[in-house]
């Protein structure tokens, strides 16, 4: 018997007919909301929303009252500063001229998306209560021919524990152009949900970090969506620390040839923590390359999950598809799912997949330990090794020393009694 | 006074007895080698005397450096100044060979109260010890054993050895697998570590690393015991009739 759900949908409609009575997009989105997913929906099964569902909160409206802000602070990015979903002007840095910054309006979301036509994302919640319930729509268009080489910082404050934001941004790399973009996600609140557009034109890049390191109350629901054309590269790489459920979902759609897609993540679970990281990769075309590279690293009672999904369609001849998932158990009440899904309906591919789950290797700690290294430095000199493979791999050099860094700190946490 | 001293231990695994009652006084200056059949439990002595798990004695006594050896953990016991030299290598993906290196090294040389090394300081000395043991400077940056050939490991076994100066080496057919050069490097390393404070135990299953490290005792452990001790002379005799006359089965 499941217990009561609070309902949430007759919250966000009381919302939108509150705050946007006129706006019939928002409602298309409303409209497909009815209720959380439940366990017996395959995409959710392992990644069980209960516990939301019977939090009772509503979405954040800005008030008159001025929140104590952030202020960004580095030199060495252009921030842009959003509290609770909402972007935060006098604290964030002027971009420069290659960037243009607009606001949106649910049309152009709508209008945006008029491309994807997968039920798991037309029926994400994320998609819909953010759709129906956004403040700000940003979008960031890097004009073409750019190489932007300074990074953006995207600083997703929050603090609003009994609401749910909803930051919304739409991020267009015209061609030939390269954007470099490090995302913090830093929020107390009962419910993020941030969906993310990226479209990526011919031939351009984007270098894309996100700190998932929500607080621990704080469930994320992030959604990210991306679209690639001809010879475009798009590099994520999560850290997914934080909150106490935080699922990161993207879903990718590869429309031109020899475009590259590499969706590489790092989780890192302690105490009743339960981290997912869901993707989907969609080949279109021939000559593409995708990769969902995964490490996690588990202690006391945490839960994480992986479920990469692959889909190759019959002309998109001569891809490669990798997609490999790494977890490392810390606790023998700690649990690692991973479901990998293959649809492959091209015959001229290359696609690997593979999954392991496992404790610390006791010869190699006796290695060490055998040195006069003692246990608990060995461990921790073994995870550091298992996470800094991946993200060298992944992260590119500007963003290098602080993802290793925010990696040391989360590692240290999770490693604590 | 002795550097080690191995009083009537025994050893089961799984109830299966493999060592009953194997005693052995190690003094300093000593080179003492062991031989023996596969699977007489040579292994087993030295990942007694490293303090693995699962290696736990049901008797006797050890001790090292006049310290109850089983009282202290492994890596306290190479603090103290007792080396491994395995005879299989661990593979360390990911661990890079220099930081490995460092880190041990500054382990020991703060038990010993000596200053750490500093990045540059230690790299230097790595690099020179490394050299000698024609360990390439390339080598040190991948992952410790990984990707290492056979030699290599062995190599880089006596690179470690020779970087922790321990009191008391511990080699467990580091000649194994070695080429004719491999095994004069490595014996050179031995015989240059080699002093009137430290010793060391080689086991071995080939006289032909005995005429390069030339050892003052010779065991034979058999049937979980040292069934026969002699001089270099023991290893000839076995290099020429095996074990027949020494070990039970044989
Ligand atoms: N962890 C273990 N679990 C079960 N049996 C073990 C274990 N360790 C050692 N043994 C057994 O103890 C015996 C001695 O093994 P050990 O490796 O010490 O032999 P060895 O003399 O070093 O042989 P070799 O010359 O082949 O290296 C063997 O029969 C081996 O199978
Ligand atoms: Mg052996």
């Amino acid at each position: 018997m499941q217990r009561k759900h609070n309902d949430f949908s007759k919250a966000i409609k009381k919302h939108v007919n509150e705050n946007y009575l006129k706006d019939d997009d928002r409602r298309s989105f409303l409209n497909n909301f009815s209720d959380w997913p439940s366990p017996t929906n395959e995409k959710w099964r392992l990644s069980r929303l209960g516990k939301l569902a019977r939090k009772s909160f509503i979405p954040y409206v800005s008030s008159s009252k001025k929140i104590k802000e952030t202020s960004a602070t580095n030199e060495d990015f252009f921030s842009l500063v959003f509290i609770n979903g909402i972007f935060c002007k006098e604290s964030s840095d002027k971009l420069p001229k290659e960037i243009e910054m607009s606001f949106l309006s649910a049309k152009d979301l709508i209008s945006n998306l008029r491309d994807v036509n997968n039920r798991s994302v037309l029926n994400h919640p994320t998609l819909n209560i953010t759709g129906s319930c956004f403040q700000d729509f940003i979008k960031l268009k890097i004009k073409a021919n750019c190489s932007i080489a300074k990074p953006i910082e995207l600083l997703q404050t929050g603090n609003c524990p009994h609401n749910s934001i909803h930051p919304l941004i739409l991020i267009e790399v015209e061609k030939n152009s390269k954007i470099k973009i490090l995302e913090k996600f830093k929020t107390n609140v009962a419910l993020n949900a941030p969906l993310q557009i990226l479209k990526l034109e011919k031939n351009s890049k984007i270098e894309f970090i996100k700190f998932h390191n929500d607080d621990s109350e704080t469930t994320n629901l992030s959604l990210l969506i991306s679209f690639l054309k001809e010879d475009a590269t798009c590099n994520i790489f999560n850290l997914i620390n934080g909150g106490a459920f935080t699922r990161s979902e993207t879903h990718s759609y590869l429309k031109g040839k020899n475009s590259s897609m590499n969706l590489n993540c790092v989780y890192l679970s302690t105490d009743s923590q339960h981290h997912d990281v869901t993707s989907s990769i969609y080949h279109d075309f021939p000559n593409c390359n995708s990769s969902q590279k995964v490490r996690g690293v588990l202690n006391k009672n945490s839960t994480g999950v992986f479920q990469g999904k692959i889909r190759v369609e019959k002309k998109a001849q001569k891809t490669n598809a990798q997609q490999m998932s790494r977890a490392l158990i810390l606790s023998d009440k700690a649990l690692s799912n991973s479901k990998p899904e293959l649809e492959i309906y091209a015959d001229d591919v290359v696609c690997s997949h593979g999954a392991t789950v496992g404790e610390l290797d006791e010869e190699q700690i006796f290695y060490f330990l055998s040195r006069g290294i003692d246990k608990q430095k060995a461990r921790f000199m073994m995870i550091e090794a298992f996470l800094s493979e991946i993200i060298e791999e992944s992260v590119d050099k500007v963003f290098l020393d602080e993802v290793l860094n925010e990696t040391e700190i989360a590692f240290k946490k999770i490693l604590e009694n | 006074m002795s550097i080690l001293n191995i009083k009537n231990i025994h050893l089961s695994i799984e109830d299966k007895s493999i060592l009953k009652g194997v005693s052995l006084n190690v003094n300093p200056g000593e080179v003492h080698a062991i031989m023996g059949p596969n699977g007489s439990g040579k292994s087993t002595l030295s990942y007694i005397l490293s303090g693995k798990e699962g290696y736990e004695l049901s008797s006797g006594n050890i001790y090292f450096d006049n310290k109850d050896l089983l009282e202290l953990s492994a890596n306290e016991r190479s603090n103290q100044g007792l080396f491994l030299a395995f005879q299989y290598p661990v593979e360390l993906p990911g661990v890079s060979s220099m930081n490995f290196l460092r880190e041990a090294v500054n382990v020991r040389r703060k038990f010993l109260g000596k200053k750490e090394l500093n990045h540059l300081e230690f790299v230097k000395e790595a690099r020179r010890l490394a050299s000698s043991m024609f360990i390439k400077d390339e080598m040190l940056k991948r992952s410790v054993n990984v990707g290492f050939s056979g030699g290599e490991k062995k190599r880089f076994e006596i690179l470690q050895m020779m970087l922790l100066e321990p009191k008391l080496a511990i080699l467990d057919e580091t000649d194994s697998g070695l080429d004719v050069d491999a095994l004069k490097i490595v014996s050179n390393g031995v015989n240059n570590y080699k002093g009137k404070d430290n010793a060391v135990i080689v086991i071995t299953h080939y006289q032909r690393l005995l005429d390069y490290i030339v050892p003052d005792y010779v065991h034979i452990l058999a049937d979980g015991v040292i069934k026969k001790s002699g001089g270099p002379e023991l290893a000839k005799i076995i290099e020429k009739n095996g074990y027949a006359g020494i070990v039970d089965a044989a």
